[in-house]
């Protein structure tokens, strides 16, 4: 085949990445593979770009931009939410953190005026830093477990199917975890009274006002 | 080649008739917002005794193209003291949520094109009207950090303005379409409109009138149009929240603003007023959708030229003592007649 032998060595060299092409031709390209592939690289991109996101909440030195980045991150795991065919949970995902705890927090921030942390880099942060790419190489070494064992409970995907995902969700919480949504609801009662007593009834005023 | 690139497609036509779709909504959309600036300022003329733009074109109506090509061509000025990220964030997603919004809203019946069902919607989705609310949700944080990056105090207290008017009216906005959902038993907004179906009394205005009037109401301060444009009150704060955009990046959020009265009024057509079923034979779903809409833009022009703006305050508390707990009493009446009599 080689009609120069001084260029033998190089086509040599050349040789793995050709085996790479082969193998990728010679893979089943079917629109099966290619939107199975097109699927989990997405459930894995927005995986990655929640965990960037939340890297930025702590690593950021402006609170506005943390505040943005915890909205990102929130983004992302509904859209997670919404691969995995939980349209409910990814609304209301949006609807009550990023739509309305978050506006609150951008809120503060922007009422106390947010100005540049100074960074400097010590020996604590270095150790966080490393404990937390410790937790990240072990997530990552959980991926050579393979796939995990689903878990079949009462709302199964045909359930979901047949009575949509906000009626399974409201059946399964209406009827097996009532008391404990019930009490859920009793504690942010106490934190919403608690919130009005600090606020309305202090007994000393902080400031007059100075208007009659 | 080509055979093959359809071969390999076939199965998948719901993606290019979806891509299709997404391109013709949105274009449509977009081009609607400068008619509907036209059909405001004719309006407002009319309303107070003047004539309107009436020199460009007949009618005026090639105002709305010389605004939008002043708009493109203007200098696009940014402060030096503004974050300049944020500062051209804002705009952008103020214009993003207020497209997408529009994209859950049903406007048709279904129909077939060589064998493919065409739905006259961008998606139908099951929980159609909790996605608008969320997105619509989103939308606010354009206006934050539109106040907040631009550096300025007027900005900022518009941005602060707005997100609290808009998450105090959120909750009357969502209660009250709360009893259409109750009533209908459905979340999707293709299923609401088909349970309104049949005669005109069916129609949830007839049956609902209460919720009606505090879901418009709310879409009225949800989209801040006057009486309720207390972030861009332009007496005490300049203009609000865009104080300090000018061009381009100034009409996205006049883009986004009329984005937003379209699809409220679009929404209240499909909750309260049967969407595309006309009652009276004419039968063209498209265009009594759009006749709806435009009735309910028009009375948005309306109610701007007809009342002052209301004080900060007094729309606080209009909001929190009078419009909530008469959305929360509406909505526990329908449960409980739900549960009653209609099980």
């Amino acid at each position: 085949m080689c009609l120069n032998p001084a260029l033998a060595p190089e086509l040599e060299k050349r040789i793995p990445m050709m085996e790479f092409l082969d193998q990728l031709w010679s893979l089943n390209l079917n629109r099966e593979t290619v939107f199975g592939l097109f699927e989990e690289g997405l459930v894995f991109a927005i995986g990655m770009t929640a965990i960037l996101a939340s890297l930025g909440v702590i690593l950021c030195a402006t609170p506005i931009y943390s505040a943005l980045y915890l909205i990102g991150n929130m983004i992302c795991l509904a859209i997670l939410f919404l691969l995995y065919n939980a349209e409910f949970l990814a609304v209301v995902q949006v609807v009550v953190y990023a739509g309305a705890v978050m506006i609150l927090f951008l809120f503060i921030i922007a009422l106390l005026g947010a100005k540049k942390e100074e960074r400097e880099l010590s020996f604590q942060n270095l150790a966080c830093l490393g404990f937390v790419g410790l937790l990240f190489c072990e997530l990552l070494m959980s991926m050579m477990v393979g796939k995990t064992k689903p878990v079949e409970g009462q709302v199964t995907r045909e359930m979901v199917q047949q009575v949509g995902s906000a009626k399974a969700i409201g059946i399964e919480l209406f009827s097996h975890h009532i008391i404990p949504f019930e009490l859920a609801s009793l504690l942010l009662l106490v934190a919403a009274v608690g919130i009005i007593c600090l606020a309305k009834f202090s007994h000393k005023p902080l400031r007059k006002r100075t208007r009659v | 080649m080509i055979d093959d690139i359809f071969n390999f497609l076939d199965p998948y036509w719901w993606l290019i008739i979806g891509v299709v779709k997404a391109g013709i909504i949105a274009v449509a959309l977009l081009s609607a917002v400068p008619l509907l600036v036209w059909l405001e300022r004719r309006l407002m003329g009319r309303f107070q005794v003047r004539l309107g733009p009436n020199r460009v074109g007949p009618f005026g109506l090639g105002q709305p193209i010389v605004d939008v090509i002043k708009l493109l061509f203007k200098e696009n000025i940014v402060q030096s003291s503004a974050d300049k990220f944020l500062f051209y964030l804002a705009p952008a997603i103020v214009v993003f949520t207020a497209i997408v919004t529009f994209s859950a809203i049903p406007f048709g019946e279904p129909f077939e094109v060589g064998g493919q069902r065409v739905g006259l919607w961008g998606a139908n989705l099951n929980i159609g009207i909790l996605f608008i609310f969320a997105i619509s949700s989103m939308g606010i944080y354009g206006m934050v950090i539109a106040g907040f990056s631009s550096n300025n105090k007027y900005s900022l207290m518009g941005g602060l303005r707005a997100s609290a008017q808009m998450i105090s009216y959120e909750l009357t906005l969502g209660l009250s379409a709360l009893s259409v959902i109750i009533m209908s038993g459905s979340l999707n907004l293709y299923d609401i409109v088909k349970d309104q179906s049949g005669s005109i009394l069916s129609m949830n205005l007839i049956s609902q009138p209460l919720a009606f009037i505090l879901f418009f109401i709310a879409g009225v301060a949800e989209t801040n149009r006057a009486p309720f444009d207390l972030p861009e009150a332009e007496q005490e704060l300049v203009a609000g929240f865009f104080t300090e955009y000018s061009g381009m990046k100034f009409a996205m959020f006049f883009l986004g603003e009329y984005l937003n009265m379209i699809t409220m009024s679009a929404l209240v057509t499909i909750l309260f007023l049967g969407g595309w079923h006309s009652y009276v034979g004419l039968d063209i779903p498209i265009l009594v959708f759009a006749f709806k809409v435009f009735i309910l833009l028009c009375v948005f022009i309306w109610l701007r030229s007809t009342f002052p703006r209301i004080r900060y305050d007094r729309l606080m508390a209009f909001g929190w003592k009078i419009l909530l707990p008469l959305s929360l009493m509406n909505m526990m009446a329908y449960g409980v007649y739900k549960v009653l009599f209609a099980a």
